[in-house]
């Protein structure tokens, strides 16, 4: 899986880019956009609200790309603004799932294998599965500590929240997937609401 | 055996193997697109200054009350009937026999909630701190809830942490129907 921030962007299609030409900007588009993409599903998770914040991000970015200053890579500064969108998306109460008590309905089966890659049939499917079945909170953490490689106190500085939260989450979620990777009767049931 | 998830670097490279997006959503054309569509979206406010004192006004009064006195309901489009009925039926000092109905009535602003566009029409400061504020406590809410649901451990704290959710949630609702009462009126 390409990273952004391992992508690398030649420095005269920066600069083109940054001028305004528009044959730069579609190149930077190419390079960027299927991670930043797949960056923000794999935090918010619903695909149809992954493309509106995908489309904030993208807007965002070239809006201000002449100020770009070169102080990281570009691909870390748009996963920066695609982390933020997704974030501001989160604390909307009434968009988040959380955890309850009650089992699994075919309606809710049906919400979460439409987080799950189509036509996907690997053996990370229960992996997948697990990571959709978490809270939006919790799966942001993961992802971002996990893949994205953020440390506890970025996260809590990104959330907004203390160090402590980001740990708690993590701890939780990996309590979680790992009964989702442990046998079928062994399954935690979930809901959202 | 399953692997240990509480071991570093044990999950990372499971989930950097998960399939990523081979293709963003869309191409270059089809962002521009889109990009042009929202930069034409109206953002004019020169003609709404009297719409936006009665969402300010609306929105303290409705903050003040809280549970109070219920807004009067004047629906002018679906969106506004369908706020206006639970904001309107909600009651104060609900007792846990009613809390059923409680919940029936949260689920059903919320519902509305989602229904509304992220942003109102018109955004203001004094509106847009009363909504974050709200919705940053409801955030801490739900997140302290999925902690005692997951552990069932203390009962009547979770039945207080559900109290002060549908609280919020009927809080929240009252300050984003006097926004929307007042973007329709414009």
């Amino acid at each position: 899986m390409a990273r952004l921030t391992d992508i690398v962007i030649d420095d005269a299609l920066l600069e083109d880019a940054c001028a305004g030409r528009e044959a730069a900007q579609r190149a930077l588009y190419a390079a960027l956009a299927p991670a930043t993409a797949t960056l923000i599903r794999r935090l918010v998770g619903h695909r149809a609200l992954s493309e509106d914040i995908f489309q904030d991000t993208m807007m965002t970015f070239y809006e201000r790309l002449p100020q770009f200053r070169r102080e990281a890579p570009l691909g870390a500064w748009l996963r920066r603004i695609a982390v933020s969108r997704c974030l501001m998306h989160l604390r909307s109460p009434w968009q988040r799932t959380r955890l309850c008590l009650e089992p699994v309905d075919s309606g809710v089966a049906a919400e979460v294998a439409q987080l799950i890659t189509p036509g996907y049939g690997g053996e990370l499917i229960d992996l997948e599965r697990a990571l959709a079945s978490l809270a939006p909170t919790a799966r942001a953490v993961v992802w971002m500590y996990e893949v994205e490689g953020y440390s506890h106190e970025e996260i809590a500085r990104e959330f907004g929240r203390s160090v402590s939260f980001s740990k708690s989450q993590l701890s939780r979620a990996h309590r979680r997937l790992r009964a989702w990777v442990s046998p079928e009767e062994h399954r935690p049931t979930c809901s959202l609401i | 055996m399953q692997p240990d998830l509480e071991q570093p670097g044990t999950l990372a490279p499971l989930l950097r193997e998960l399939p990523d997006e081979a293709a963003p959503p869309y191409g270059w054309s089809e962002f521009r697109r889109r990009a042009e569509r929202r930069a034409r979206a109206p953002r004019d406010g020169s003609s709404s200054s009297l719409a936006a004192l009665v969402a300010i006004g609306l929105g303290v009064v409705a903050l003040s009350l809280r549970l109070g006195e219920p807004l009067r309901p004047a629906p002018r489009s679906p969106h506004l009937a369908e706020g206006a009925a639970g904001v309107a039926d909600f009651a104060p000092g609900e007792t846990a026999a009613d809390s059923a109905r409680s919940e029936v009535r949260t689920q059903m602003l919320e519902r509305w909630l989602a229904s509304l566009p992220d942003e109102p029409a018109l955004v203001r400061v004094g509106d847009r701190v009363a909504v974050t504020g709200l919705e940053d406590r409801l955030a801490e809410v739900d997140d302290l809830l999925s902690a005692e649901g997951a552990d069932q451990a203390r009962p009547v704290r979770l039945q207080v942490l559900q109290q002060e959710r549908r609280r919020l949630v009927s809080s929240l609702a009252q300050v984003r129907y006097a926004q929307t009462l007042a973007d329709v009126s414009r």
